[in-house]
């Protein structure tokens, strides 16, 4: 069953148009993620579905209703908010109960329900405490079970993290993860940072200048990115992109970038259609370069050991690479190292328009 | 200010001023006090001899002070609930809606906040006597309102910008209507500084001569400020313990409110005065 | 739950419309209140100035341009307009040399700061009609504690006329209205100091400031802004004065403490010439306009970088 639909949505501000046109079906129990950097209308979208900014035109439904002139109160979400909105004035307690008592819950009733939230997130001490009081861990629990004490058909998170640190930001993350889990219920979740939308989405919505990019589950948009701006953005450290020709001689292909000329394998040639254009934008993910032995040779520019894999920095004739060492490599900057890469999983743009050239059969 | 011990220099270039800007205060308070046989003498008599307080007992009883002390009440009290009113909920739309013409108005009202009383009063005189108001209380309050409304506007909006627009986005997804959001989130929020404009209404109210002096000439309808100053006007030898008196009893209020809330008079003053 | 899809009016909108019109009914007794009160007064004024109106009576007929003709043409108007600048930069300087001194002062940690702090500032809330009486007692020349304590101390041989002859009446009311409205900008200032950070005076010391290039290389800089609006809101208040001046001299002796907004007073409820008045009070609000355009200027660009913040 399809939960939320943006139908050609538009949302301009005065003469800035903000978000184009947007389509986007998200089908009920799924967790996705809206991401992007900012400024890409990714926080936009979600207001326009909680009704706290107007659709310039188009339509957005929830469940079989559209909901683009119902007030916020009708529309049957509950939300969270990036700053947590907490009223600072109410107690934990009342907080918690300011939906149910607005929906005209009965008094036991709110209290069970409390009780529930409470025991859910822990926040059983902290009931008769006011916001200011609360760690900012605590008072992300507290936004989060305001949203949970009700039962509403979509959950709409505005980057309910960034505020924690990166140790509570780890643990949120897998209580998020086991709450959806658990609940089952559609969630959207708008946030800049990839590991979030990688590691809890069901799907990943990319967006960028209010385009979606790409809408896919998070190891589809990792293994197959629908164009280069998606390639970047996604990964840690990011993809080498470089610009390269497309040569082909019979059923060869052969990929030049910098200095180096690629054989492409005899399945990933016949799978590039016909009228492939030659400027393209090679796109060459870390864990995808293998050194230590291969038919290349690069200046070691950098070494960042991590620890369980080591970060590496290469100058292979003007192409700068980054590659990915498992565990920690003896390799120090200024030596020269011998290189290959993973040939089968080169990834291809359109130069022009940054399009995918074809799908790169996965490993 | 990093460190918790007292300045002891600053403190002592400091004090002397102090007392130099309080010892007007102080040698009012003193002269009240003061029999009148003390006041004239040829050296000055610092600390009175003995304290009486006939000059209070004489303001009260055989002045109309009392009834003007009434009115001012009554006039300050009736003008900053007026003002009250209508400015939150006046702030409240300049900060949060998007209408045309939103920002012309919040400029009229920054303009109005600095218009001269004196171009007013001509026009504001005719109006009230061709409405029947002229020379009362109700008329005074209308007077007010063309100060302090621009004024508690204008502190109410730089109030009220500074609740985060989150709190009421929560509120409506959380059940509430817009005004719901606005009674359940803004106002408590909006709290402190609604005292403070309501105290700087009072303030402004209960000072206020011009308005009075032009607008009433009637004790039934005349606050303290002009009330007092006939008593040094018309009277043919001017007894000034009686007129410290006057003073000090018609500062009592002031002297409360700024005892008490002098935090919310001072947070006030920067926010309509300064930020902008 | 209604179905809102079949209910919807054609073209989006309908929520960002019923917003507005709640906006409006909100700010709708403010313009009706702002429009009685002000707006109408204001552009009556200017219409009666085009008028000969005797005030008790409210008589009168279209005299055009006259009024503004006669008072550009009789002196009263320019030396009124010349005594408002000099009490207005006269009383300005002293409130802001008082004002920021005293701020500075108050800003370090002296014994009693809160107790100091509620004496300077006091004067402000005071009523004017106080100040006046308390001032005009210790100006007194007969028995005023003022006279006396010169005398006393041999700076001067006999009472001076503090108030009936001239400058000293254009200097005492500068010292009242100083009196009275530094507290404004002792509290402006403090605010702006506290919010000075700390880092900027270390980072001045570890450079090698001593304390005097601190004040003028990190203090006085970040009170620039602070002090020209305080400037430019003052400048405009202190030339509107009515009160503290017509009580303390009543624009006395002679003419020599007449300002403006007296001038308007005595010719609409003294001379009872309303049409004149309103002349006056137009032609003041003009001079004053530079001054309020250039703090609304200042305001706005305030207020939006604070939203762009």
């Amino acid at each position: 069953m399809v939960q939320v639909v943006f139908e050609k949505v538009r949302k301009s501000f005065g003469a800035t148009v903000a978000i184009p046109c947007l389509d986007l079906r998200i089908e009920s129990g799924e967790f996705v993620s809206l991401l992007g950097p900012s400024g890409c209308g990714k926080t936009t979208t979600l207001r326009m579905l909680a009704g706290l900014e107007q659709t310039s035109s188009g339509s957005i439904r929830i469940g079989d209703r559209d909901v683009v002139d119902l007030a916020p109160a009708a529309r049957d979400i509950a939300m969270v908010f990036q700053s947590y909105a907490l009223y600072p004035h109410m107690t934990v307690a009342e907080n918690i109960c300011y939906p149910l008592k607005k929906r005209g819950v009965a008094k036991a009733e709110r209290a069970t329900k409390l009780a529930d939230v409470a025991a859910l997130l822990q926040l059983g001490p902290l009931l008769d405490r006011k916001p200011k009081q609360l760690s900012g861990g605590q008072q992300q629990r507290v936004a989060l079970g305001r949203a949970l004490v009700r039962d509403p058909s979509v959950f709409l998170l505005d980057e309910p993290l960034s505020n924690l640190d990166a140790a509570l930001r780890a643990h949120m993350r897998a209580e998020l993860i086991e709450l959806h889990r658990r609940l089952g219920k559609t969630m959207v979740y708008v946030t800049h940072d990839q590991l979030e939308a990688m590691t809890m989405s069901t799907r990943i919505a990319v967006m960028r200048d209010g385009v979606l990019q790409q809408f896919a589950p998070p190891a589809e948009i990792y293994n197959h990115p629908a164009n280069a701006f998606v390639a970047g953005f996604i990964g840690t450290p990011a993809m080498t992109l470089a610009d390269g020709l497309l040569l082909r001689e019979a059923d060869k292909a052969i990929v030049r970038v910098g200095a180096l000329a690629i054989d492409l394998p005899q399945a990933r040639a016949a799978s590039l259609p016909a009228a492939t254009p030659s400027a393209i934008t090679v796109g060459i993910r870390p864990e995808d370069v293998a050194v230590g032995a291969g038919p290349w040779a690069a200046r070691v520019r950098l070494v960042e050991p991590i620890g369980h894999e080591t970060i590496v920095f290469l100058d292979a004739d003007g192409l700068s690479l980054t590659a990915r060492v498992t565990g920690s490599a003896a390799l120090h900057a200024g030596e020269t190292v011998a290189f290959d890469l993973r040939r089968d999983r080169l990834h291809l743009f359109d130069k022009i328009d940054g399009r995918r050239l074809a799908t790169v059969p996965s490993a | 200010m990093t460190t918790r011990r007292p300045n002891l220099l600053a403190s002592l270039i400091a004090w002397p001023l102090v007392l130099i800007i309080a010892f007007p205060l102080a040698w009012m308070l003193l002269t009240s006090i003061k029999p009148a046989a003390e006041l004239f003498t040829r050296t000055p008599q610092w600390l009175p001899r003995s304290i009486t307080f006939e000059h209070y007992t004489r303001v009260l009883t055989e002045t109309p002070f009392l009834q003007y002390f009434g009115n001012s009440m009554i006039l300050a009290i009736s003008t900053t609930v007026l003002v009250i009113l209508v400015s939150v909920l006046g702030a409240y739309s300049l900060v949060r809606f998007r209408y045309r013409g939103r920002e012309t108005l919040a400029a009229l009202v920054l303009f109005t906040y600095l218009l001269p009383s004196v171009v007013l009063i001509s026009p504001l005189y005719l109006m009230l006597v061709k409405v029947g108001l002229a020379n009362t209380l109700a008329s005074l309050v209308a007077a007010y309102m063309s100060f302090a409304l621009p004024y508690a506007l204008w502190l109410l909006r730089s109030f009220m910008a500074g609740i985060p627009e989150d709190l009421e986005s929560a509120a409506m997804v959380d059940g509430a209507s817009r005004m719901g959001a606005f009674v359940d989130v803004v106002l408590p929020q909006a709290l402190p500084g609604i005292i403070s404009t309501a105290l700087f209404t009072f303030i402004l109210a209960w000072n206020e001569y011009l308005y009075a002096l032009v607008l009433v000439n009637s004790d039934e309808a005349r606050p303290l400020t002009t009330g007092v100053m006939n008593m040094l006007i018309s009277a043919f030898n001017i007894e000034w313990s009686l007129l410290m008196a006057a003073s000090v009893m018609m500062s009592i209020p002031l002297v409360i409110l700024f005892a008490f809330f002098q935090r919310y008079l001072t947070s006030s003053f920067g926010a309509g005065g300064v930020k902008g | 739950m209604p179905d809102a899809a079949a209910a919807r009016p054609p073209g989006a909108g309908a929520l960002e419309r019923r917003d507005a019109l709640l906006g409006m009914a909100l700010i709708a007794p403010t313009i009706l209140v702002l429009g009685a009160v002000i707006v109408y007064p204001l552009l009556s004024a200017i219409y009666l100035s085009f008028f000969s109106i005797y005030t008790p009576t409210l008589e009168g007929h279209f005299v055009g341009l006259a009024n503004y003709r006669d008072l550009l043409g009789s002196g009263g108007f320019w030396s009124a307009l010349v005594t408002t600048a000099i009490w207005t930069v006269g009383t300005l300087t002293l409130q802001i040399l008082v004002g920021v001194g005293m701020a500075l002062l108050l800003h370090q940690n002296i014994l009693f700061r809160s107790l100091a702090r509620g004496l300077v500032l006091f004067p402000y809330f005071l009523s004017t009609v106080v100040a006046v009486l308390v001032w005009r007692w210790l100006f007194n020349d007969l028995y005023g504690i003022l006279n006396q304590m010169l005398m006393n101390a041999g700076i001067i041989a006999a009472p001076v006329n503090w108030l009936g002859a001239m400058p000293n009446a254009m200097l005492s009311i500068m010292v009242v209205g100083a009196w009275k409205f530094f507290p404004f900008v002792v509290i402006a200032v403090l605010a702006r100091l506290q919010t000075i950070p700390e880092s900027l005076y270390e980072a001045a010391r570890i450079d090698g400031a001593g304390p005097v290039s601190r004040f003028f290389d990190v203090t006085l800089p970040q009170l620039r802004d602070v002090l020209t609006i305080v400037i430019l809101l003052r400048t405009v208040w202190d030339f509107k004065e009515f009160d503290l001046i017509y009580l303390m001299t009543g624009g006395g002796p002679v003419n020599g403490t007449r300002t403006l907004p007296l001038i308007v007073y005595n010719q609409a409820f003294g001379l009872n010439q309303m049409g004149m008045a309103a002349a006056y009070a137009v032609s003041m609000m003009l001079v004053m306009l530079v001054f309020m355009l250039a703090y609304l200027r200042r305001a706005n660009a305030r207020s939006e970088a604070d939203s762009a913040a």
